[in-house]
């Protein structure tokens, strides 16, 4: 019995590489089948968005001319999306210069309370959104400050300086500090040492770092969703589109923003190895 | 005159200057200060509201009552004890239940039940943990093969794309797998050739739905940290293992898995902690069994309109996560 069982185990571990390639294979489906299969049927020619009838481009002729289609309007989107940008640039260049100072005052120095501030460093990362957004939410109330997209900024900052001085530091862990040490033999001051040296050297951390972070920002829903007020993002707008059911208006603008984000973001890790 | 204390000034100042860049806590100092501010202000601050509105009072009107005679911890009460109970009664009841609704078999040790607030908070907790075993066991083979077996031309390009879906947009990728679930999707259609099953179901609002969603957004995170350690893995001691007279398995539970075992814990808390606290998923692809404790909170600031019961319900929520993390740290692992 054992032997038999044996067998069939050493057997499966001889053609372990093919069936772990086979299923690796399968992961791979279940990640991209639902993206192919929302990007095909935003070409569906079929009201009822779901049954496929036919190839079209009339949903896209018609939102990019600015038609509404099904409840779907393409300016609400626009709007929509120009404020998902705003918001994503602004506070990501705040979140990037000030979590890269975080990571570097954590890499470099020793402070009394050093644990249980690095602890609230990661808090942001940890906590679920939609804590971090009402508790935001009450703040702004009681300090009577009015509800708009600067409050979006501000609490998207909150959690963009965490996963920037996350991404950051872990680049720093592999700084040679002997670098800077000879810039400042030569002569170079604090500046001029992080300008010409050590910049150059972590550059590609903090561009992950911010990467991830206009990621983070640009994707957010749930903490974006309490504290914008009246104003939408694209993905506020987005998931009132998705409430009111599959159209194909929704299909379109769905489309539309996983082949965008994924072709840039593929082209971001093509330059700079594989990021995450 | 003029030009004299001018210059004594600028003296002044640059010996300043010197002591200031000498003094070891400038740099902390210039550093922090701008991230200390921003989170003690936008976060922590926040949060403390919210820790004192967990121990107010709802007043008639759906108010906050904050006044000292209010405060109190009947809301993290009203959320553990059952209505009827003592507070020691209340627990037993809640822990006796837990124990039953565990162990695998028939078990009664109470008649009583625990509070709709525990039952749901355990709920979460379950399906973090469904979400966390299955990304686990799909991914940790996947993780193997990218990084031990795959050709090294390609392994870049196979991580990236496990990477790319995790930078596509969140609520994108949950209306996609919306569309798969409906009923006449593709997915049904193919589906339907099994008996007993017709191509008008819908497999949405179900409790399916929601741990299908957590997985498929939370699996990359299980992958990359256990590809990450994999990769670094020596493999001359499997095949030390090997000669000294392991078998294939052998070598892999006594010598591959224990290395790989810092990648398992980080992947683990990494899709525990967002699937419990999960919002978003369970209110588009749940239906009114499948909420979590997410929605709960979402609902206390909302329609139910009792924001004290609310705030209590997200720290007991964080408390959960905390004590996950404590265990990962206590495992061994390290954050970051």
């Amino acid at each position: 019995m054992s032997g038999v069982l044996g067998r069939i185990r050493s057997g499966l571990f001889k053609r372990g590489t093919g069936i772990l390639l086979g299923q690796t294979a399968l992961v791979y489906l279940f990640l991209y089948i639902p993206i192919v299969v929302l990007v095909t049927l935003s070409f569906n020619d079929s009201r009822y968005a779901i049954v496929w009838q036919g190839f079209t481009t009339e949903w896209y002729a018609a939102l990019l001319s600015g038609e509404t289609v099904a409840r779907v309007d393409p300016n609400a989107a626009w709007a929509a999306l120009s404020n998902s940008v705003e918001i994503a640039a602004a506070s990501v260049i705040i979140s990037t210069v000030f979590g890269t100072m975080l990571a570097f005052a954590l890499d470099r120095y020793e402070f009394p309370g050093k644990r249980l501030f690095t602890g609230v460093v990661f808090m942001p990362i940890i906590i679920p959104s939609i804590v971090m957004g009402i508790s935001l939410l009450l703040f702004f109330n009681i300090v009577g400050m009015q509800l708009s997209i600067r409050t979006a900024v501000i609490g998207h900052v909150a959690f963009g300086i965490s996963f920037v001085a996350v991404v950051v530091a872990a680049r720093l862990q592999n700084f040679d500090r002997t670098l800077e040490e000879a810039a400042m033999d030569l002569g170079a001051n604090e500046l001029e040492t992080f300008r010409y040296v050590t910049l150059p050297v972590i550059k590609p951390g903090v561009l992950a770092g911010a990467l991830l972070a206009f990621a983070m920002s640009f994707d957010d829903y749930v903490v974006t969703f309490f504290i914008i007020g009246q104003e939408n993002t694209l993905p506020i707008y987005f998931f009132g589109m998705v409430r009111q059911g599959i159209s194909p208006g929704v299909n379109v603008i769905a489309a539309l923003i996983v082949v965008s984000t994924m072709v840039l973001v593929g082209i971001a890790q093509w330059f700079q190895g594989p990021t995450w | 005159m003029g030009r004299d204390t001018k210059r004594s000034a600028s003296g002044i100042d640059a010996a300043l200057v010197r002591r200031l860049r000498r003094n070891q806590y400038t740099g902390a100092v210039v550093n922090l200060a701008p991230s200390a501010f921003w989170l003690g202000v936008f976060f922590l601050a926040p949060l403390a509201v919210m820790f004192l509105f967990s121990f107010g009072q709802r007043g008639a009107f759906g108010e906050v009552l904050l006044a000292p005679e209010n405060l109190g911890l009947q809301q993290y009460r009203e959320f553990f004890i059952p209505d009827d109970r003592s507070l020691i009664g209340g627990l037993w009841v809640t822990i006796a239940w837990a124990i039953e609704a565990i162990v695998p078999f028939e078990l009664s040790l109470t008649s009583g039940q625990a509070t709709p607030y525990v039952r749901l908070l355990f709920k979460s907790i379950g399906y973090g943990v469904v979400a966390t075993v299955v990304s686990l066991v799909v991914g940790y083979p996947m993780a193997y093969y990218l990084g031990h077996l795959a050709p090294e031309r390609y392994q870049n390009l196979l991580v990236v794309l496990v990477i790319l879906p995790f930078w596509a947009s969140f609520l994108v990728r949950i209306y996609a797998i919306q569309l798969l679930l409906s009923a006449n999707s593709v997915l049904m259609n193919a589906l339907a050739v099994l008996p007993g099953i017709g191509a008008d179901v819908s497999l949405m609002n179900s409790r399916f739905a929601v741990l299908l969603g957590l997985v498929y957004i939370w699996i990359p995170f299980m992958i990359l940290p256990v590809y990450a350690s994999i990769e670094e893995i020596d493999f001359t001691y499997r095949e030390a293992a090997m000669d000294l007279g392991a078998d294939r398995l052998e070598a892999f539970v006594h010598v591959v898995f224990p290395l790989s075992k810092p990648g398992v814990m980080a992947g683990s808390v990494l899709v525990f902690i967002p699937s419990a606290g999960a919002y978003v998923i369970p209110e588009l692809l749940g239906g009114t069994d499948s909420q979590m404790i997410g929605n709960l909170i979402a609902d206390q600031f909302g329609s139910a309109g009792n924001w004290p019961l609310g705030a209590a319900a997200s720290f007991v929520l964080m408390g959960v996560m905390l004590l996950s993390i404590a265990a990962y740290q206590r495992g061994g692992g390290e954050l970051a």
